[in-house]
């Protein structure tokens, strides 16, 4: 089932001569059930692309549809409603707020989004899925990079999206944890059915994607 | 209140020493302004205490009880009732052998009315005898006791202290309670004189050819050096107030802007703007909170401690005013960064 679906999507920023075209009439599709890569140079559009999937901001034209909603006329508070309820983030700094244990990063979704949360079952399950359930009382600081991300991941799981995207999510990782992270990914995408996104420039996360796309001067090819 | 009480016990030095600063500030201003009232108050807690409305005086006196002179035939016109008090006051230097003298106030009064029988005893008793007086028990702090013997303005006879009294100054000094008749001795005053003037606890309004009523404010507003004095504490107070109300306001003000970047993420996972107002208002409020009540513990224990020389007091109004401008104040502090939150561009958080 088609979760993301991207057509002819142009990003303009500036206007006049001092315009910048960071896509050029992208076309992109994301199921659920698959794991997708994004990657490219610095500066190509990826995070671009990311942040119009993401809801965080519209595109200059073109089509967005997430879950078969088009959003691409939605009011910011409507975006924002819509990134609390089907769109799960995990970005590469200040992934977690630094005061809130993991637990209370759970405790705070709980308080602005009363319903569709994991239940505590299905929450724990995830923490030992991602091997930190014993670290729920532990504050962001006294985590290693591997752990922060793997708390930012079951964050991002816990409000239940049918979508998560990821901006450079191994960024930080040795290569044990960049397996560790890909495995993830992938068993997270098939056995709870969502669509995930990766924005990276690891090539060491490609045999565990379903779809790889390639991102070049705002022009996005399909690879795989 | 969630976010606001987490990061509160997460961060427990960097907002204690915004407590602490707080509670400098709003100490700062209790304390001045405590002192600023409490040195007011010594010009006319004898007028408190007496609980007086209006006082009547000699209409050339310039609403000076000093100066006032009233005869015999003006007390006559004024009808008196147990809420009036005929009194006489005379500026003497107070003195027993061996001590240098003190300013006071000498306070002639009737034994039938109430600002002889209302005196709030705190040692001795009331003074009967012809050459008796009480005093106010701020003399005690200066080296004087029940039974000593002194002269007013290097009188002939020696007076003696059989009383302490509580809340007899008036003007800063001291009251010395004593006779009418030794009041007219003390002025020199021709036979036919009688009184300086009389206080009443009700609202008078009399008039006649020699004397005429006033408001106790409007009499205390002429209190030798009392508006002066006054305004120039309520300026310095003003000013005081204003500057440190603004730097709380921005001090929390730079606390919000600090945690933008956090915001942005918050915001990015769909996180509402109004969770984040409302997280930066209650930590605002709940720092400043905290900040006051320690401040009026330590203010109520510095009360305590103060010397009499220099006394410090409250009314409910200060109180209210102190706290009232520093919840506002964090109100405020609180309220600036709403903007900046509401446009905070989520997109921050990811980059790219």
């Amino acid at each position: 089932m088609t979760a993301v679906e991207i057509k002819n999507v142009k990003k303009v920023y500036g206007k006049g001569d001092a315009a910048t075209v960071a896509l050029k009439g992208v076309n992109f599709e994301a199921n659920l059930g698959e794991v997708v890569l994004l990657m490219g140079p610095s500066g190509a559009g990826k995070s671009t692309l990311l942040t119009i999937i993401g809801a965080l901001q519209s595109a200059t034209s073109g089509t967005v549809k997430i879950d078969g909603q088009d959003i691409t006329q939605l009011k910011e508070k409507d975006r924002s409603r819509l990134r609390l309820n089907k769109l799960g983030f995990v970005l590469q700094a200040y992934n977690l707020v630094p005061y809130l244990t993991v637990q209370e990063q759970f405790q705070l979704l709980d308080r602005v989004k009363k319903s569709g949360n994991l239940s505590q079952a299905d929450l724990k399950g995830l923490l030992e899925d991602l091997g930190i359930s014993g670290l729920v009382n532990k504050y962001p600081g006294e985590l290693s990079g591997g752990q922060k991300q793997r708390a930012a991941i079951a964050r991002a799981m816990y409000a239940n999206p049918e979508i998560l995207l990821a901006d450079e999510p191994t960024a930080s990782l040795d290569s044990a944890r960049v397996e560790e992270v890909g495995q993830l990914f992938k068993k997270l995408a098939k056995d709870r059915q969502k669509a995930i996104i990766l924005v990276t420039h690891d090539p060491r996360l490609e045999k565990y994607a379903d779809h790889i796309y390639d991102m070049m001067d705002g022009q996005l090819t399909q690879r795989k | 209140m969630f976010l606001a009480i987490k990061e509160i016990k997460h961060e427990k030095m960097r907002y204690g020493l915004i407590v602490f600063m707080i509670f400098l500030i709003s100490y700062m201003i209790l304390a001045t302004w405590g002192l600023a009232y409490g040195l007011a108050r010594e010009n006319t807690v004898a007028l408190e205490n007496w609980q007086a409305k209006s006082v009547v005086l000699n209409k050339n006196a310039n609403l000076s009880m000093n100066s006032s002179i009233l005869t015999k035939d003006d007390l006559k016109k004024i009808d008196l009732t147990d809420q009036d008090a005929v009194v006489g006051e005379i500026q003497v230097v107070l003195k027993k052998s061996g001590k240098t003298g003190i300013n006071a106030q000498y306070m002639g009064v009737r034994k039938s009315e109430f600002a002889y029988k209302e005196q709030k005893l705190v040692s001795g008793r009331k003074a009967t005898g012809k050459y008796e007086v009480t005093a106010d028990e701020s003399l005690k702090n200066k080296g004087y006791k029940l039974g000593d013997q002194v002269t007013l303005n290097g009188s002939s006879h020696k007076y003696k202290i059989v009383g302490f009294v509580q809340d007899a100054k008036i003007n800063i000094e001291p009251i010395i309670y004593g006779s009418l008749a030794n009041w007219k001795k003390l002025k020199n005053a021709m036979p036919t004189i009688a009184a300086s003037g009389v206080i009443s606890k009700r609202s008078r309004s009399v008039k006649g050819k020699n004397y005429k009523s006033y408001g106790i404010k409007q009499f205390i507003k002429k209190l030798p050096g009392y508006s002066a004095q006054n305004l120039t504490f309520e300026l310095m107070i003003a000013f005081m107030f204003i500057i440190s109300l603004m730097i709380v306001g921005v001090f929390l003000y730079i606390l919000t802007i600090q945690k933008l970047p956090n915001y942005a993420v918050l915001r990015a996972q769909g996180i509402p703007a109004k969770t984040l107002v409302w997280a930066t208002i209650s930590q605002s409020l709940l720092l400043t909170v905290a900040g006051l009540a320690i401040a009026l513990l330590a203010i109520w224990g510095t009360a305590a401690a103060m010397p009499s020389s220099a006394p410090m007091a409250f009314t409910g109004q200060i109180f209210a005013s102190a706290i009232g401008g520093m919840l506002a104040m964090a109100l405020i502090g609180g309220l600036i960064p709403v903007k900046t939150i509401l446009k905070i561009d989520p997109v921050a958080a990811i980059g790219g």
